[in-house]
C-alpha cells in the first residue's frame, strides 16, 4: 500500500536502500498492515528519539496499523508557544 | 530588591519620586507582585487610561542573579483592552538590570496635565524624571537610537512607540535585547497605552556600580543552577528543538494536527504552512547570514530566538515567533516569510502586540477592507496604524474594536483580547484556558498545547473533553507561579517531564531566599496570584458568563475534524474551584 510521509524538524529518511533516502516528504510503498513502529524502523529514524506521529490529523501510538493513502507526519520532540 | 519606587506622574509641580521599603509585598516578584499590588491598590472600576490606574514594572523573584533563564520582566495594570487585571511579561535585559538596582518594582501612578513627554532614568544614585519632547511621535527603533546617543550601550531601555503615545489598545512596551534592539515586548492587553497615558516615553536602566543579587546560600544556589541548566540542555525541546528552529517549529505540527486557524478561523489547516514553517524560516535566516539561535537576554541557555535578515543580508527583525508568523501569516492567508518579517518589524517599531495586530488585520480582511492573502495591503494597513489615521487607530485598537466597527460576526476574542494561534475546536484544552484565564484569551496562561498536541507532561486527547478542565487548572496555577519567578515559561517543557529539573528550580528558589521550597509552595503561590486576579476581575464586573468563547466556536465546526468547542459551561465554571 502507498503512504504519504512527511518528516519534520530535522528528521529525514535514513535508509540508504530506499529511494526516499535523505528526503523529508515523499510517497512510499509499504506492506499492508505496517504499523507506525515498523514504518519508523523502515525509515531508519534513530530509535532513541521519542517521536510524535500524526496520521490523518490524529495523534497515533507506535502500534497503530496504517492504511492505504494515509498521510503520516512524524516529529521529534518539539515545543514553543 | 528591598524597595519599591513610586513615581506620581500627576503630582503638583511635576512628577514626584518616592522610594520606600517593599513592605507587605516582600518576597514577591514578577506577576505575583504586579497582580497583588494592582488588586489591592487600583480601583477595579477605574478607567484604565486614567489617573487611578497604576503601571507596575517588576522583575522576577530570581532576576538579577546568576541564575539562568531569570530575565522575564512583568508589567501589570488594569488593561484598557480587556478591562480585567493584566500581567504582560517579556524578556530582554530590563528585568536583570532593574533587579540589580534593588527595585522590587517601579510603579507609575497618576497622570500629568499637559502635553509634555517624559523619560525616566534610573541608576545607582536614584531616579530622575526628565521632560524630553524631542522623543514625541518617534517609533521604538528611532527612540532607542536617539537615547543610545545620550546614555550609551551599557544600559537597558524600555520604551513605547507611537501606538503607546496614541493610547491604542494593542500598544506594547518594548524592552531591548542584549544588542539593544527593541524586540522584546510586554505585548498583550494594551500596557503600552497605559504607559502612554502617563506620558512616559522611555525608561533607561543603568546598573553601573551594582552587583549580582547574592543568594543566602551561594554554594547551594550555584549547584542548583548547574543541575537546572543540565536539565534544560538534556530535554529535547529546550536543548534541541527550540534552539534549532525557534517557536515557529510549531507551524507544521499544528497544521498536521488540524489545529492551525486559517483565514480568520475558517479552517484548521493552511495550504501555505510549509512556506511559513520554522524549518523554512531557520534555513532562510542562516542562508542570509542571520542566525536561527539567539537569546533574548544574557543568561538564557535555550536561545529560542534568531536574527532575520532581508534579501540583501541586512538586519530586518528578530526571528518572528510562531504566534506572529501565524497572525500575520496563515490567519491572513499570507504565505510569505518576508512579508511576515516586515510586519513583525513594524509591530516592534510602532509598538503593538503582534497577536492582536495580526488578528485585527485578519478580521479586517473578513470585512473586505482588503483581500485575504494581500501582502502589500497588510503592510499598507500597518502604515495606517503607524500614521495614526482613523483606520489605523481602529486596527490598532485590536480585533474586538475592528470587528465592531466593520460589523464582523466572526471575531476571535475572549474579554476583547484576540485568540492566539491554536483553534479551540481542534484543541479543547487550550479553549478552556482561553475562556477562563484572568487575562483574556492568552495561550501562555495555561499552555494546554503542551499536553494536548506536543505530549509533554502527559497525554490528553485534544479532540475530547475529558481531562481538559484539570489540565488547564493545573497549568494556570503553575504558570502564575513561574511568571512570578522571572523564569522564562519555556522551562516548563523540562520541569514537566523531568522531576530532577523541577527539584533544581525549587532548590534555586529556596537557596536564594534561605528557605525550603516544595512543590506545594509553588502551587500555593500560583493559587494566591490567581485568586487576587479573579477577585479584581469580579469587582471590575466580570462574571462566569465572561468565561466563555465566542458563539461561533460552538456553532461552526471546523475542518479537518469537523468539530466544535464542546466544553460545557458548568465544566468551565469548575476551573478555579480548587
Amino acid at each position: 500500500m502507498k503512504l504519504e510521509v512527511a518528516l519534520f524538524a530535522g528528521l529525514k529518511c535514513g535508509n540508504p536502500e530506499l529511494p526516499c533516502h535523505g528526503e523529508r516528504e515523499f510517497s512510499l510503498e509499504v506492506p499492508d498492515g505496517t504499523t507506525v513502529r515498523e514504518l519508523r524502523a523502515l525509515l531508519a529514524i534513530a530509535p532513541a528519539i521519542p517521536l510524535l506521529t500524526i496520521v490523518n490529523n490524529h495523534h497515533e501510538q507506535e502500534e497503530w496499523v496504517l492504511k492505504e493513502n494515509d498521510r503520516v507526519g512524524i516529529f521529534p520532540p518539539i515545543g514553543g508557544g | 530588591m528591598d524597595k519599591i519606587a513610586r513615581i506620581d506622574m500627576g503630582a503638583a509641580g511635576g512628577p514626584k519620586v518616592t522610594v520606600g521599603p517593599v513592605g507587605e509585598y516582600a518576597g514577591l516578584g514578577g506577576r505575583a507582585l504586579t497582580s497583588l499590588l494592582i488588586a489591592k491598590e487600583v480601583h477595579p472600576l477605574c478607567h484604565a487610561l486614567g489617573a487611578e490606574n497604576k503601571l507596575v514594572i517588576a522583575p522576577g523573584m530570581l532576576s538579577g542573579t546568576t541564575g539562568s533563564m531569570t530575565g522575564r520582566l512583568s508589567v501589570g495594570c488594569k488593561s484598557p483592552l480587556t478591562g480585567t487585571i493584566k500581567e504582560s511579561n517579556a524578556g530582554g535585559q530590563a528585568a536583570q538590570v532593574l533587579a540589580r538596582l534593588g527595585y522590587a518594582a517601579v510603579v507609575l501612578e497618576g497622570k500629568p496635565e499637559g502635553d509634555d513627554l517624559y523619560k525616566i532614568f534610573i541608576n545607582k544614585d536614584g531616579i530622575q524624571v526628565i521632560v524630553d519632547n524631542s522623543l514625541k511621535l518617534l517609533d521604538n527603533y528611532p527612540v532607542i537610537e536617539k537615547l543610545r546617543g545620550e546614555y550609551g550601550d551599557k544600559v537597558a531601555y524600555m520604551s513605547i512607540g507611537t501606538a503607546g503615545e496614541r493610547k491604542l489598545l494593542a500598544a506594547s512596551i518594548a524592552c531591548t535585547d542584549p544588542e539593544l534592539r527593541p524586540t522584546r515586548h510586554c505585548g498583550r492587553g494594551g500596557v503600552g497605552a497605559v504607559m502612554g497615558a502617563k506620558r512616559v516615553k522611555a525608561i533607561i536602566l543603568d546598573d553601573a556600580g551594582m552587583k549580582m543579587r547574592p543568594p543566602v546560600d551561594p554554594d547551594k544556589y550555584r549547584d542548583a543552577n548547574r543541575k537546572f541548566v543540565e536539565g534544560l540542555r538534556k530535554h529535547p525541546v529546550t536543548g534541541e528543538g527550540l534552539p534549532a528552529y525557534g517557536t515557529n517549529v510549531l507551524t507544521n505540527v499544528l497544521n498536521e494536527a488540524g489545529g492551525y486557524p486559517a483565514y480568520n478561523f475558517k479552517g484548521g489547516q493552511f495550504p501555505g504552512s510549509e512556506k511559513l514553517s520554522g524549518e523554512a524560516q531557520a534555513q532562510l535566516e542562516i542562508d542570509r547570514g542571520g542566525t536561527a539561535t539567539h537569546g533574548c537576554h544574557r543568561g538564557c541557555v535555550i536561545q529560542c530566538s534568531g536574527i532575520y535578515n532581508d534579501k540583501d543580508g541586512h538586519y530586518l527583525t528578530k526571528q518572528p515567533e510562531y504566534e506572529t508568523v501565524w497572525s500575520h501569516g496563515g490567519h491572513c492567508g499570507i504565505d510569505d516569510l518576508d512579508t511576515v518579517a516586515m510586519l513583525d518589524f513594524m509591530d516592534d517599531n510602532i509598538g503593538v502586540d503582534t497577536i492582536e495586530m495580526g488578528v485585527a488585520i485578519g478580521v479586517a480582511m473578513d470585512a473586505g477592507i482588503i483581500e485575504f492573502g494581500d501582502r502589500e495591503g497588510a503592510i499598507r494597513l500597518m502604515k495606517e496604524v503607524q500614521q495614526g489615521t482613523p483606520l489605523g487607530r481602529v486596527l490598532g485598537s485590536g480585533a474586538a474594536v475592528t470587528g465592531k466597527v466593520f460589523g464582523v460576526e466572526r471575531v476571535p476574542v475572549v474579554k476583547d483580547q484576540a485568540l492566539p494561534a491554536y483553534d479551540p475546536r481542534a484543541i479543547q484544552g487550550i479553549g478552556v484556558t482561553y475562556a477562563t484565564t484572568t487575562q483574556g484569551a492568552d495561550h501562555t496562561a495555561g499552555y494546554a498545547i503542551a499536553t494536548n498536541i506536543l505530549k509533554v507532561g502527559g497525554d490528553v486527547d485534544p479532540l475530547k473533553t475529558e481531562g481538559q478542565i484539570e489540565l488547564s487548572r493545573n497549568l494556570q496555577i503553575a504558570t502564575a507561579a513561574i511568571d512570578s519567578t522571572g523564569m522564562c515559561l519555556f522551562i516548563a517543557f523540562a520541569i514537566m517531564d523531568q522531576p530532577e529539573t523541577f527539584q533544581a528550580l525549587l532548590d534555586m528558589l529556596g537557596s536564594f531566599h534561605g528557605i525550603t521550597m516544595t512543590g506545594d509552595d509553588v502551587v500555593a503561590l500560583g493559587k494566591k496570584v490567581l485568586s487576587a486576579e479573579r477577585d479584581f476581575n469580579t469587582r471590575a464586573g466580570f462574571t462566569r458568563h465572561h468565561d466563555r468563547l465566542p458563539r461561533f466556536f460552538y456553532n461552526e465546526p471546523i475542518a479537518p475534524h469537523n468539530q466544535t468547542f464542546m466544553m460545557k459551561d458548568e465544566e468551565l465554571d469548575e476551573v478555579f474551584n480548587w
